[in-house]
């Protein structure tokens, strides 16, 4: 009975997961197997052409790659901003750690239009910052309508989610193992490549996941900083669909990626968890 | 020559002094007890010697060399601690083998060395399992492993013991001691545990609110303590108040409010000085029956409690003043009973009154 009982606490999460996201996939799933119309969203004509269409186009891996490249390079600055910054953190005094954590999340606070718009105002070619250069004689940056840009947009959004998921791993090191490593004659770097940074893992794993994802699924901060020059997955896979009316081909396309993402993590873990255990 | 020195050892957090002006050596080889109650500054001594705090003044020396500003990876201290930190994602061998990776010592020489280590702590087999795997005790030697397996000049330990069960406690307070004395290994030994210092130490220092009382011998800590704290922090004592009358060397005579007493004391106490007659429960008689020249007071049963091997009777001397009186108790006494204590003048033990 009791077990039971607890069971029925996954039932929130599972009827919400299957409704909004497990039956839509699957929905997505079948529409990208019909063939496209113009004069219906899809005929229910099964075919294979949209996917043959999608892998036979240099163009679709081109922006493919392009996605995946932002992604990994939105995660590895967000990484390299928010470690110093979680271990600080995780290491303040209580009271500081609360103000700190506040300043942390405050991108977070401000709508995602709103955040881009002011980022917009800064970068743009007759922006602040260009403003401000060309008063000192500088010639303008090209800081928007290019990959900086949307790069700079999603680092400064997504660093709150990295640094909330290290914070937590970091905070249960017990500071003597640290002492204790340095006793044995590691010096502070060596301390925390061999025993910090591996038993903070945990968090950087579940930090890198998270902003890998949320980096390659991201649609307003690239269209916007981007300009429709960067071409990321989902900015083609929406265009396809309310530009081109071509549902199937912009689901069949969701559904690539979809699958690439899962493949992607899969090689990553592996990846990660052969450096974790060398030889076996 | 000094193997680790000690010197105006002080170290301040903000308005409080932890440590104050502390100097003490131990000899090579030798295994020096810092004991005294939590929060006396005994951890903050040794984390100093360690590297890990750094003095607000005073100099610490290790052998010749002068470590006052080096970094703790440059000290080459073998460090356990309480909590062991033993490094959980490393297995029992790679934990012992960190130091001497840390060392730049060849792959081939340090699994020797740890396979060596191992074994002496009787740990063979188990160098695959994770410190998780492992139970208090087998974590401790572990930690003991990893602390002599590089060679340190020194052995500092925190509190080794605290975390394991009063059976395991004592069996490894003998284990410790003949470890130490094979490796020949010069040991601070931080412990709250008085008993522990007294088996354990060549010397014992005693420390009080960061200030070092005394640093003798166990047995002079425990039978000649200079001040009435010490006496009373060492093992079970009476303490009985009086004042100093007469003196001949180290022998006294203390007029207390139950009666005159003859005894030894610490050399400043003139006669006239307020003293405090520390007496041991154990070197208490009870009954009339004691040898010539002992001290005799009167008295009267309060409670007696059977203790096992010893029986507790507590004998009210004075207004207000009760002596403990421990011994295998022959006749059982009742509550109200009048008896006679006695006690040789080497049992009492004078030190100043409020020091």
């Amino acid at each position: 009975m009791a077990g039971a009982a607890r069971h029925l606490l996954l039932a929130p999460a599972a009827v919400l997961l299957l409704g909004f996201f497990v039956l839509p996939y699957l929905n997505m799933l079948v529409i990208s197997v019909m063939t496209p119309s113009p004069t219906a969203a899809y005929l229910h004509v099964f075919t294979l052409r949209n996917y043959a269409a999608i892998v036979g186009d240099a163009f679709t891996w081109g922006v493919i790659w392009h996605t995946i490249q932002i992604g990994v390079l939105t995660t590895a600055i967000a990484l390299a901003v928010s470690y110093p910054l979680a271990y600080h953190l995780a290491r303040a005094p209580r009271r500081r750690k609360g103000l700190l954590m506040a300043l942390v999340i405050s991108p977070l606070l401000v709508g995602v239009l709103i955040r881009t718009y002011g980022w917009m105002i800064l970068l743009q070619d007759t922006g602040l910052i260009n403003q401000a250069r060309a008063a000192l004689g500088l010639r303008p940056l090209a800081l928007m309508y290019n990959d900086l840009g949307v790069l700079i947009g999603l680092v400064h959004v997504f660093i709150p989610f990295m640094v909330l998921a290290i914070t937590g791993p970091i905070q249960g090191i017990d500071p003597e193992l640290e002492l204790a490593a340095r006793s044995l004659g590691a010096g502070f770097w060596r301390t925390f490549w061999r025993v910090t940074f591996p038993l903070s893992m945990p968090g950087v794993v579940a930090g890198t996941i998270l902003v890998f994802v949320l980096t390659i699924s991201s649609y307003v901060i690239p269209s916007l900083l981007g300009g429709f020059k960067v071409l990321t997955v989902p900015i083609l896979v929406i265009r396809t669909i309310t530009e081109l009316f071509n549902w199937p081909g912009g689901s069949a396309f969701a559904i690539l990626f979809f699958v690439i993402t899962i493949a992607v993590l899969w090689a990553y873990l592996r990846a990660l968890g052969r450096a974790a255990h060398p030889g076996s | 020559m000094a193997e680790i020195g000690l010197r105006g050892l002080t170290k301040r957090f903000g308005e409080v002094t932890a440590v104050s002006g502390l100097t003490l050596e131990a000899a090579s080889g030798e295994l020096v007890a810092l004991l005294g109650p939590s929060g006396c500054g005994k951890t903050t001594t040794l984390r100093m010697v360690a590297g890990f705090e750094t003095p607000t003044a005073g100099r610490i020396t290790l052998g010749d060399r002068d470590v006052t500003g080096e970094a703790p990876e440059h000290r080459n201290c073998g460090m356990v601690f309480q909590h062991y930190a033993l490094f959980p994602h490393l297995t029992v061998a790679q934990n012992v083998a960190f130091g001497l990776q840390m060392r730049r010592v060849p792959r081939a020489d340090s699994e020797r060395r740890v396979a060596a280590i191992l074994d002496k702590v009787g740990l063979g087999g188990l160098g695959r399992r994770l410190p998780r795997e492992l139970s208090g005790g087998q974590q401790q030697r572990t930690a003991l492993a990893r602390a002599l397996v590089i060679n340190p000049s020194v052995l500092l330990l925190d509190e080794p013991l605290a975390n394991l069960d009063a059976k395991l406690r004592e069996e490894m307070r003998f284990y410790i001691r003949s470890l130490q004395r094979e490796f020949g290994i010069t040991t601070l030994y931080v412990t709250h545990d008085q008993a522990e210092a007294l088996v354990l130490a060549d010397r014992v220092a005693v420390l009080m609110d960061g200030v070092l009382r005394q640093f003798d011998a166990p047995e002079e800590i425990y039978h000649r303590p200079r001040s009435a704290a010490v006496a009373a922090f060492i093992g079970l004592t009476n303490l009985l108040p009086g004042t100093v009358v007469s003196r001949a060397g180290e022998a006294m005579v203390v007029d207390t409010p139950a009666g005159r007493v003859r005894g030894r004391g610490v050399p400043d106490l003139a006669p006239g000085a307020r003293a405090m007659l520390s007496i041991r429960p154990e070197h208490i008689d009870l009954g009339g029956e004691a040898a010539d020249g002992a001290n005799r007071l009167r008295g009267v049963v309060v409670e007696r409690t059977f203790l096992g091997a010893i029986t507790d009777v507590r004998v009210q001397v004075g207004d207000g003043l009760v002596l403990r009186v421990q011994g295998r108790a022959t006749a059982p006494q009742r509550g109200g009973e009048r008896v006679t204590v006695s006690f040789p003048d080497d049992a009492a033990w004078a030190v100043p009154a409020d020091a």
